[in-house]
């Protein structure tokens, strides 16, 4: 009951800053919300086009480019912007097609469109796709031309009517494209889903560790010295601490959860499994939270170290780019940090539709790192306390 | 039940490393006595007081508090204690009645209750038409009032106040001072420690002088004064014939000592306040010409020189 | 100018004795700068080899030209490595385990199927997990089917324009022939486009250490505040030295505070891990327009707050918002229309952006985001002096 109270001291100081609120709450959701409109989904690469008065065959070429799978097209104005936005990167590629291009194909001149590619490889790659596009759409006006020249059609655009006319009936030589894996990224994530959840998790740990400047503030203030001499043990001194760290962080998890679901439409997965990730993993956090409060004597010391594990320690646990990505050591030395097995569980719980049964793994080592990890700031906790 | 003390503290000894900070030290507090632990900083005052609100372990010794024997985890001991730490050890973010209601909540108080005490404890300390603005937004005075009020919460039967005026200007030390003599006139026990001579013999029945660790003397201030001798020292700058006037001084039954170091007389007498015109008219009468005179009643300062040979605050 | 100075040298000096300023203006940025580095540096992002698998059921001339021509001509360029594999369960073994990013599959009967008019097909089989590689293949095996479809496509073009009946085969076969030979009407050349992109150990080298700058120079101004608060202003208007002096004492802190941190990252980053900032005199202007446009910002803010506690929530807000929109996270110029319009009002983006221009061209293209970032700051910063005078003030 007095554990309660405590719990309830720490959430009512950690809201009274208004800031907070931001960081919190705010902040991660728009992370969200720019990681998902960024790099949402998949990350197919993107083409920009220039097809500046190319006239309706030009018209038909960046239609095929669109159908063509894997690939982004973005109109762009003029070769010049295309040509920056390719060095900046923020295009994998260009294509430029030419003015005039309907027209000079109609006259049965040769054309030339230009491909803009960086020196890296996936850029250059790209070239492939673009390629094969042209090829397909070029099927249709290398018929018409060569009708064109063996007379058997008066003009260009007659014979490209009579082409598009027979092309059904001629029997064609396909591509079919199966894949082959168990997939690391499962297919049904919707834009967000990942960057959810990974966010949830990089922050849920980042504002846990900073209960560790809270912690030191109060021992500063001698606050901790009054609470022991009230009639309340020193056990019930830090399971309210505890307790507090852990309700802020359940609080986040439900605003980030319930805020993107309504917002952004991201799918969470199983209510109970979800539930079960974020209390253990809230867990942790609070253990390590006053693990650290207990480490360092100021506050600035504390903010520092914990932007620095709490980054850190995100990005290596897979909250920045996805674990599937990673080499297979560092996949394992990623599996060091809780991060990965609660990254690991909602890869399952929405990528794979999974129930809580099929998380037990994860679930029972974010349990044993809760476990641990407050032992540890539990037994360094009473010796600052009662010192 | 009569004769049941409200504090009693046998052979407190605790060290921190190689550093012995409390060395045997004990004394007791009847109900409704104040007792002031007296001695310079460092002396070992807040390491005892530490021990007393079961803080800290004693390495050895016990402590009793109404009955019970107090440990860091001893309640029935805890709830009769209200303790007043040196630091302003509130709640910066919180209003002060957010800090009351949660201290009181600690101390096991119910909601409704924590609420009304707390509006009482506001009343009380003059903080109730600023009972909802954060504490930071406080002044010095204000927070100090606070710190207090929050040990008075559940009606203590001990009060201890740790240096509760270090560091405070002379308008709210006369404050605090009159908050404490009142409470102790209402019959609460309490434990003051200082390193303020002036304060201890205000407010206190009985003062311990503590040193290096060791309670060095104990009493009430007339026991303890009587350690250096009820006698009165007067200390006269004269000129002309010192030495004859002292030797006259020196016949009167009620000087004990009359000595001329350079520039002067200095006498050891009774009752030197009764004496002064006699003394002075002696002095005129022998051919001393006499600039000022200085009367020194003995006091706690007298008895911590003449027990250390330091003076309190160097 | 000596006050300035002597409130400039007291200020660093206490900062240093504190260790926040260390902390938070180097050791941080520069330990995640290494964490990122390391974690990511077994990630490649832009430089992969394809790893293409071909199996050929088929010995018949189109099979062939395919595996032969069309194929070795890929393999060429170097970006795409083609492996022979001689069974489909084989290839699809090693593509399941990653081995292979894609294996193209021509099946017994292509060239015959292809030679008598009759459907035909490829199949591509594609890694699950490396999509864009298996559409890579996939579009190059539908070059290849799209020249087979123009060719027949051409014929039945000109029999159904003639309208003589059925030809002959042999006529079909000339047609045929001449149609293979005919040049495709819609070429694409190759342009070489520079890269501006900063490479992965630079962008977070650059990024953490623009983002942490806007820590590191509010200590300086957000001082003023401090002072207030613990009296220490009273006794420095007190004294017989100018508003002027004061202000400029606290500028020059956050100023230097910032260069000095800047320079310790570029060189640190470089020496530790090899990031590569680029020519030295376009990085210098670059940091001072950065630590100029910080300054401003964070002053602007800390006139607008009543107290230094205040001040650092706000400030920590908005260095925390622009270093996401200006990039120094992950490149956010990636994201679609007015995100990415809205991440010049950052002056992280203009710093990120002006080093991937210094490295893509030479020392005249630092100044752009160099003017960018001194605009920020004379705009910004001009408000915050008008306001900052009367926080010289007790």
């Amino acid at each position: 009951m007095k554990a309660l109270w405590i719990a309830a001291t720490n959430l009512r100081r950690m809201f009274r800053v208004r800031t907070n609120y931001f960081f919190v709450f705010v902040f991660p959701m728009a992370l969200i919300l720019v990681l998902g409109a960024t790099f949402g989904g998949s990350s197919t690469p993107r083409l920009g086009v220039v097809a500046q008065r190319s006239g309706p065959l030009g018209a038909a070429l960046v239609r095929q480019l669109e159908r063509t799978p894997h690939l982004r097209v973005v109109p762009v104005a003029d070769p010049a912007a295309l040509l920056t936005q390719v060095q900046r990167g923020s295009l994998a590629a260009g294509l430029v097609i030419p003015a005039r291009y309907d027209a000079a194909i109609r006259a049965g001149q040769g054309v030339t469109i230009r491909y803009m590619a960086r020196p890296d490889q996936s850029s250059q790659q790209l070239g492939e796709t673009v390629r094969g596009a042209v090829a397909q759409q070029a099927a249709l006006l290398g018929a018409a031309r060569f009708a064109v020249t063996e007379r058997s059609a008066s003009s260009f655009s007659a014979a490209l009517a009579a082409a598009a006319r027979v092309s059904p009936a001629v029997p064609s030589v396909a591509v079919t494209e199966t894949t082959a894996g168990t997939a690391l990224f499962s297919r049904t994530l919707g834009q967000f889903d990942q960057g959810a959840w990974t966010e949830l998790l990089l922050f849920l740990f980042l504002i846990s560790l900073t209960g560790a400047v809270a912690l030191i503030e109060t021992r500063r203030l001698g606050l901790s010295r009054r609470m022991l001499a009230t009639p309340t043990s020193p056990g019930t001194v830090i399971a309210g601490e505890t307790l507090g760290r852990v309700l802020i962080a359940v609080i986040q998890a439900v605003v980030i959860i319930l805020g993107s679901a309504l917002l952004f439409g991201v799918n969470w997965g199983q209510p109970a499994g979800v539930a079960a990730v974020v209390i253990l993993f809230a867990l942790v956090g609070a253990g390590a939270g006053i693990l650290l409060g207990t480490l360092f004597r100021t506050e600035q010391q504390a903010v520092g170290v914990s932007l620095l594990l709490g980054l850190g320690l995100g990005a290596l646990g897979g909250c920045m780019v996805p674990l599937e990505v990673f080499s297979p050591t560092m996949k394992q030395v990623a599996h060091l940090t809780p991060q990965a097995w609660a990254n690991d569980a909602f890869t399952q719980l929405v990528g794979h539709h999974a129930a809580i049964t099929a998380i037990l793994p994860q679930l029972g080592i974010l349990a044993a790192y809760a476990a641990v990890l407050l032992a540890l700031a539990t037994w360094r906790l009473r010796r600052v306390l009662v010192a | 039940m009569a004769g049941e003390r409200m504090l009693e503290c046998r052979g407190l000894r605790r060290s921190f490393g190689d550093l012995v900070a409390v060395d045997g030290v004990g004394f007791h507090i009847d109900p409704g006595e104040a007792y002031g632990l007296l001695g310079p900083n460092a002396a070992g005052k807040t390491t005892t007081i530490s021990m007393i609100a079961g803080l800290l372990e004693p390495d050895d010794g016990e402590v009793v508090v109404a009955g019970q024997p107090m440990t860091t985890h001893a309640r029935r001991a805890k709830d009769a204690i209200g303790y007043v730490p040196q630091d302003l050890a509130i709640y910066p973010d919180l209003s002060a009645r957010e800090n009351l209601v949660f201290f009181a909540r600690l101390y096991g108080m119910p909601t409704a209750e924590a609420k009304r005490r707390s509006q009482e404890v506001l009343e009380l300390t003059g903080l109730a038409d600023r009972a909802g603005d954060q504490t930071k937004k406080y002044s010095g005075g204000m927070k100090r009032r606070l710190n207090i009020g929050i040990g008075l919460l559940h009606r203590p039967k001990l009060l201890i106040l740790d240096e509760p005026t270090a560091g405070v200007d002379p308008q709210s030390r006369n404050a605090i001072l009159e908050s404490v003599e009142s409470l102790s006139g209402a019959g609460m026990a309490v434990l003051y420690t200082t390193h303020y001579m002036e304060e201890a013999e205000r407010l206190c029945d009985r003062v311990g002088i503590i040193d290096h660790g060791k309670l060095i003397a104990e009493g009430t201030r007339k026991e303890l004064v009587s350690l250096v001798g009820e006698r009165d020292h007067v200390r006269m700058l004269a000129t002309g014939e010192l030495a004859r006037a002292a030797a006259a001084l020196a016949a009167r039954p009620w000087v004990h000592e009359a000595s001329t170091p350079g520039e002067g007389i200095d006498l050891v007498v009774d009752d030197a306040r009764g004496n002064l015109p006699a003394i002075l008219s002696d002095a005129a009468a022998a051919g001393a010409a006499i600039k000022s005179v200085e009367v020194t009643e003995p006091d706690l300062e007298a008895v911590f020189l003449h027990l250390t040979g330091r003076a309190l605050r160097d | 100018m000596r006050a300035a100075v002597l409130i400039c040298l007291k200020d660093l000096r206490a900062r240093l004795r504190d260790r926040s300023a260390l902390l938070l203006g180097i050791v941080v940025p520069l330990g995640l700068a290494f964490i990122f580095n390391s974690i990511f540096s077994g990630i490649s992002g832009n430089s992969k080899v394809i790893s293409l698998g071909v199996v050929s059921l088929d010995r018949g001339a189109v099979a062939q030209q395919f595996t032969g021509q069309v194929l070795g001509a890929v393999g060429k360029s170097g970006l795409i490595a083609v492996h022979r594999e001689h069974t489909v369960a084989g290839a699809r073994a090693l593509v399941a385990r990653g081995t292979l990013n894609a294996v193209i599959v021509i099946p017994a009967d292509f060239s015959a199927r292809v030679q008598a008019n009759r459907p035909a097909s490829m199949q591509v089989i594609g890694n699950v997990d490396a999509p864009i590689s298996a559409g890579i293949a996939r579009s190059i095996a539908e070059r290849y089917a799209s020249d087979l479809n123009r060719i027949r496509l051409s014929v039945a073009t000109v029999v159904h324009g003639r309208s003589q009946g059925t030809p002959s085969p042999g006529t079909i076969r000339a047609l045929a022939a001449r149609a293979a030979a005919a040049a495709a009407p819609v070429a694409v050349s190759d342009v070489s486009a520079k890269s501006k992109e900063l490479d992965q150990k630079s962008f977070f080298a650059a990024g953490m250490a623009v983002f942490f700058l806007f820590f590191t120079v509010q200590f300086g101004v957000t001082s003023l505040l401090e002072e207030r608060n613990d009296g220490t202003l009273a006794r420095l208007l007190a004294a017989p030295i100018s508003r002027a002096s004061i202000l400029g004492g606290k500028l020059l802190t956050s100023f230097l505070l910032g260069v000095i941190s800047m320079t310790v990252l570029v060189v640190a980053t470089s020496l530790l891990f090899g990031a590569s900032w680029g020519n030295p005199a376009g990085v210098a202007v670059l940091v001072v327009a950065a630590v100029l446009a910080a300054m401003g910002i964070m002053a602007l803010i800390a006139t607008l707050a009543r107290n230094a506690e205040q001040a650092a929530n706000w400030q920590a807000v908005v260095a925390v918002v622009l270093g996401l929109l200006g990039g120094t996270f992950f490149p956010v110029s990636q994201a679609p229309g007015i995100l990415s319009r809205l991440t010049l009002v950052a002056p992280q983006a203009w710093f990120l952006r002006g080093l991937g221009d210094l490295r893509g061209g030479d020392l005249s293209a630092v100044w752009v985001p160099a003017l960018a970032m001194l605009g920020i700051a004379v705009v910004v910063g001009g408000i915050a002096m008008t306001r900052l005078r009367h926080m010289a003030e007790v």
